[in-house]
């Protein structure tokens, strides 16, 4: 009996010490992988950051209408940010790779569906940027036209423009990264009918002296222009 | 002669003569004479005769977008030592530049350029304000320079009433001055008169890729290359009313292109110390300067929600010390309410920089400094209603004067702005 209990722990132990053995290289695989990942994003973006910062990218890019970027921004330098995501993105390859060396099946599973799931995250990622910059810019494009107006709740409107836009992003992100679809236009419809349904009430209910107040200035002074208006701007 | 009636003028008693010219006739010409805006057909064919009467062998096109089609009518006959004068509109595009703005305006001064160009003309002059008084020869008035003084460009100087043209006169006139050391007073007209050489000088801007306004640009761009302006003395111009509810946009749609040129001629206008006065021609029109008085509550109240709502965009382009004393000034009751005159000159001038520095997108830029300029209209309209007040010359004097003494802070910024930002 002794021997048999000898022979199934030396057995045990040969299995163990050969997946062990086998997975060793893996192992050796992942570290050598990151190591070289690290110093290969290191070496990268370095060299982006000093591409980009020798034709003046951050100023570059707030005359192409980008500046809210630097806002978004580590130190507020959207040559920072860029030359960092390159970085990360030659990490997070190179840990794909020391993965893959691991000769398992779930390791070959796990790799092909991260990178049938990258072009969705990439995809997220531009909606979500677009979304936010888009957002930005009518938000301040409706402040600077209600302002113009005379309008009282110019901020007001300018954040609910400014909000329902990055919702409407941020459903839209989440769709294309498939995390729980249905949930997400569910919520999505119950938040932007909300916002949309809250908009109408504060209008309608809360705001309505304010509202009052801006139509009746807008009345009287379309009736104290209608008698004479002597400025003449252009 | 066939002779044929277009129409009658305003008292019914002289039919319009019309007839078809030679086609040689009308593939060259003078001067060239672009009737812009809204004019009816009777007012021109005055403005034809008024042209006629003009002492010399001149060969006179007149462009007007009267909805013609065909030939080209000849209006009055040629006279033995009088200007032949001749109606070419199909040289000019058909629009509609009181539905779409200024910047459809730009490109048909641009097609009478074009127009003037093909005729090979000595001058061109563009009527696009109506004026109070039609009885002087205006269209000759201003083409008259071009060809006795040998002028490149003649700018009007109207008379005006102390309310009117604001925009010109809180910016674009002092700013000029200031900048390229000549006392313009209507930079961007709209009555203009251009030699052949400036126009040459604007269609191949064009051709290269350059992009100047036609209109905004030729004033910067005549003073820049040292060519001949001279003023003529105007009557009043009827000016349209103000649309409150657009000025956000005609503002953004005039000074774009004002500081785009800024941008252009920067070694220009950084050399330039002082100001000159430029020949004027005539004797100026008096007017009655009486107004309404005017209601500032709207303005200064604009001005305060500006102040209150705006700062996050004002804070990228004034310095700190602007944005204090702008809320030190939104706390003022509006009967007090003064925008100091330094302190304007200071903005016009940051908001130049900014939108050299495309700081923030430049529609957003120029459109949130309509409250600032109406604090401005606000403090000049205190200004002048206030007993023993100052006249609207002094007082637009002085703040040209504001405009010439604080270059020197525009020019710091504009060569260091990160750096100098007090």
């Amino acid at each position: 009996m002794w021997e048999q209990v000898k022979q199934a722990l030396v057995a045990s132990t040969t299995r163990f010490l050969t997946r062990f053995a086998n997975f060793l290289p893996g192992l050796v695989a992942l570290i050598l992988a990151l190591l070289v990942s690290a110093v290969l994003a290191w070496i990268l973006a370095a060299i982006v950051r000093r591409v980009l910062a020798s034709f003046h990218f951050d100023e570059r890019l707030g005359g192409w209408g980008f500046s809210s970027l630097a806002e978004w921004s580590p130190m507020k330098s959207p040559t920072r940010l860029i030359s960092r995501s390159v970085g990360a993105l030659v990490m997070v390859s190179g840990f794909l790779i020391g993965i893959a060396a691991f000769d398992f099946d779930w390791t070959y599973l796990f790799v092909q569906k991260m990178f049938a799931y990258i072009p969705d995250v990439l995809a997220a990622l531009i909606v979500l940027f677009v979304g936010n910059v888009l957002a930005r810019f009518l938000g301040r494009s409706v402040l600077i036209g209600a302002v113009n107006l005379n309008l009282q709740y110019a901020r007001f409107l300018s954040v609910v423009v400014k909000w329902i836009v990055i919702v409407l992003a941020f459903a839209m992100a989440l769709e294309h990264l498939r995390i729980a679809p249905g949930i997400v236009e569910l919520a999505f419809g119950i938040l932007f009918g909300g916002i949309v349904l809250t908009l109408a009430l504060a209008v309608g209910l809360n705001s309505r002296d304010l509202i009052a107040k801006s139509v009746g200035r807008d009345v009287e002074k379309a009736s104290s222009e209608a008698v004479e208006d002597p400025l003449r701007h252009l | 002669m066939e002779e044929l009636t277009r129409g009658t003028n305003v008292e019914g008693e002289r039919p319009l003569q019309s007839m078809g010219p030679a086609p040689e006739e009308t593939t060259s010409a003078d001067l060239v004479v672009g009737v812009l805006g809204e004019s009816d057909p009777n007012t021109v064919a005055k403005m034809c005769d008024e042209l006629r009467t003009v002492p010399g062998p001149l060969r006179i096109a007149v462009l007007h977008d009267d909805g013609q089609e065909g030939p080209p009518p000849v209006i009055s006959e040629t006279t033995q030592g009088r200007a032949f004068v001749f109606l070419a509109s199909s040289l000019l595009p058909k629009s509609d530049f009181s539905a779409t703005g200024l910047p459809s305006m730009y490109e048909t001064y641009q097609s009478v350029f074009a127009a003037a160009e093909k005729l090979q003309a000595r001058g061109c002059c563009i009527m696009a304000s109506k004026l109070e008084s039609t009885t002087p020869p205006w269209a000759w008035r201003i083409a008259q320079p071009l060809f006795d003084s040998q002028a490149d460009l003649v700018l009007p100087h109207y008379a005006r009433r102390k309310f009117e043209g604001l925009l010109n006169a809180s910016i674009l006139a002092p700013m000029m001055r200031a900048l390229y050391g000549k006392r313009v007073n209507n930079p961007m007209g709209p009555d203009i008169g251009v030699s052949q050489r400036l126009l040459q000088k604007m269609l191949a801007a064009k051709t290269t890729g350059n992009q100047l306004n036609s209109l905004a640009s030729l004033t910067p761009t005549a003073l820049c290359q040292n060519l001949q302006i001279i003023e003529v003395n105007f009557g009043a111009r009827i000016y349209p009313p103000t649309d409150w509810s657009n000025l956000s946009s005609v503002l953004a749609e005039v000074l774009s292109p004002v500081f785009l040129d800024m941008e252009r001629y920067a070694p220009f206008w950084q050399r330039t110390r002082v100001s000159l006065p430029l020949p004027v021609v005539g004797e100026p029109f008096p007017l009655d300067q009486d107004s309404p008085a005017m209601d500032t509550r709207d303005m200064v109240e604009s001005f305060q929600l500006g102040n209150r709502e705006l700062q996050e965009i004002w804070g990228l382009v004034l310095p700190p010390a602007s944005l204090f004393e702008l809320r030190k000034l939104s706390r003022l009751p509006v009967e007090h309410f003064r925008l100091p005159d330094e302190l304007w000159v200071r903005i016009v001038y940051d908001f130049a920089l900014a939108h050299r520095l495309r700081t923030i997108s430049r529609d957003h830029l120029l459109r949130s400094m309509t409250p600032l300029y109406l604090g401005w209209v606000a403090s000049y309209a205190h200004d002048l209603t206030l007993a023993g007040a100052m006249s609207p010359a002094h007082r637009l004097e002085s703040l040209s004067l504001a405009y010439e003494a604080g270059k020197s802070y525009l020019v710091s910024r504009w060569r260091w702005p990160d750096r100098f930002n007090p």
